[in-house]
């Protein structure tokens, strides 16, 4: 495996040029060109706060940002891997003609999303400035949650974009899959709305929070959330806080899942050239 | 010493007759997917000196782009042993990863980090790959408004940059027009004189005969003859003659 680290590290400059090109390319043949990059979180920020600011009318203050705080990682998470599921069999005729490691195609994906996830913090920023929330010294850590979301992202980009090469149904697998993640995950919610809700059992109590904290995914989106936003107010429901021991946890998942995925994508990367 | 030396190589391709049914194959045993194994090379034995110029003939199918596609590492070999000593560069295809939405510039710092230069090596050799190309004010130009032709002067003009110990061509010369094809053999022939080692396919004589030291003849996947350019040559266009004469009667 660190063979195949070093070779990649060699072909490092074809993993940005093809970062380039994906970015150059997006917007070509736009008229806003390089805008709708932040058009489209501006949108999503706009809509989030629309809808549950004036419509839901959810009794905790600054709700929206609370939600953007986990739905433009998940953002991230979600296009990287909706893309990379497809990188393989799109440079077909790169894979069947030329020798490169073939991870740089998923690498390079997931890369250039993440060139745009940071279009969107930024613009967050922004945003939480605009609404007044307090400027947090927990902001200096988001670099290492930022980090454990990339290995997590390429580990299962790794996978997925491996094993489409041998069954294309995993494409569409995918798309549905996303969903359900993404209502099992706390985006759209709080843990605390559903730890604290009158319909769950107290004996299901600890058993609801380990599966969102044990969850590496769902340990990061929360983690975001923590280090953005001061704890909330609301009558009924208080902030649970920060679990450094879980997001410890989640870290150590997200490394494991990065090495097993790139030793599985090792393991069948030289077929692909036969299969596309 | 040996530039490129091949060992009882083998490589055979699984076929799946329907592709889409591979996950239903796995699902279902009792509907496994079908498919064949294709022996495309069988048991080649090959060693080029460092410095010579090998020319590989068949009919298609034998055979030769595989063995060229083993030599740039893009197939692995079923079984046997293949070792390579120096720096290689594959011409399977021009301009591999061109994007005809990118100008001429942006496409050669593209195509040039996939063969293995960096963009600093690219920058400094930017002016001799323009003039090369002949491209002049074009190159600010997308490629989708180029001409084939010139697209395949761009992708030969950033292949030859790359400077390699051993320079593995498969028949992508055959396509451009006769200035073209001049020019890149003259390049062949300089490549040559620097002592280089170059395996290149191809079906045209004249050009076997002017560049080649040696010749190799592979036949469904088997080499048929490994000679001098002439000997070789003579036997296999006997045998194409013969096979033609065949499905005439």
């Amino acid at each position: 495996m660190l063979r195949d680290f070093a070779e990649l590290w060699r072909y490092r400059e074809l993993v940005l040029n093809l970062v380039i090109r994906d970015i150059k390319v997006r917007y070509k043949n736009s008229v806003l060109g390089f805008f709708w990059s932040l058009l489209n979180p501006l949108l999503q920020v706009a809509t989030i706060t629309v809808v549950f600011k004036f419509i839901m009318n959810v009794k905790i203050p600054n709700y929206s940002a609370y939600l953007l705080s986990a739905f433009l990682p998940w953002t991230f998470f979600q296009m990287s891997l909706l893309d990379s599921s497809m990188s393989i069999l799109m440079h077909g005729d790169l894979v069947k003609k030329t020798y490169f490691p073939r991870e740089v195609l998923p690498v390079s994906i997931v890369i250039s999303n993440f060139v745009h996830f940071i279009l969107a913090m930024m613009l967050f920023f922004v945003y939480l400035l605009v609404l007044g929330t307090p400027i947090l010294v927990t902001w200096l850590l988001l670099p290492f949650v930022v980090i454990i979301q990339l290995l997590l992202t390429l580990g299962i980009s790794f996978f997925i974009s491996c094993l489409n090469v041998f069954y294309e149904d995993i494409k569409y697998m995918m798309t549905v899959l996303l969903t359900v993640v993404f209502y099992c995950t706390p985006i759209i919610f709080l843990v605390e709305q559903i730890y604290y809700s009158d319909r769950i059992p107290m004996a299901y109590q600890g058993f609801i929070l380990k599966f969102f904290y044990l969850n590496p995914l769902s340990m990061l989106m929360i983690a975001y959330r923590k280090l953005l936003l001061p704890p909330f107010n609301a009558v009924g429901i208080t902030d649970l806080g920060l679990r450094w021991g879980y997001l410890g946890i989640a870290a150590f998942t997200s490394l494991i899942i990065f090495l097993a995925g790139y030793a599985f994508f090792n393991s069948k990367k030289w077929q692909f050239a036969e299969l596309v | 010493m040996e530039a490129i030396i091949v060992r009882n190589l083998n490589k055979t391709f699984r076929v799946y007759h329907e592709r889409y049914g591979t996950l239903k194959g796995l699902l279902l045993s009792f509907r496994r997917a079908r498919y064949e194994d294709i022996c495309s090379l069988r048991n080649v034995n090959l060693s080029v000196e460092a410095g010579q110029t090998v020319a590989i003939v068949g009919q298609n199918g034998a055979g030769k782009s595989t063995l060229l596609g083993i030599l740039s590492k893009v197939y692995r070999p079923t079984s046997g042993e293949v070792i390579i000593n120096g720096r290689v560069s594959a011409l399977l295809e021009l301009g591999a990863g061109f994007h005809p939405d990118l100008t001429g510039i942006e496409n050669i710092y593209l195509n040039a980090s996939i063969l293995g230069l960096s963009r600093k090596e690219v920058r400094r050799r930017m002016g001799d790959i323009v003039e090369f190309a002949e491209l002049g004010e074009w190159i600010d130009a997308p490629i989708r408004t180029y001409s084939s032709g010139m697209v395949m002067r761009l992708g030969f003009a950033i292949a030859v940059q790359v400077d390699p110990d051993i320079l593995l061509i498969d028949e992508v010369l055959a396509v451009g027009d006769e200035a073209f094809q001049q020019k890149c053999y003259r390049k062949v022939q300089e490549f040559q004189k620097v002592g280089k080692t170059i395996v290149f396919v191809s079906h045209d004589m004249e050009a076997i005969r002017a560049v080649a030291h040696r010749a190799v003849w592979l036949d469904r996947g088997e080499v048929r003859a490994d000679n001098g350019v002439e000997e070789v040559l003579a036997a296999y266009l006997e045998s194409c003659r013969q096979s033609e004469d065949e499905t005439k009667r």
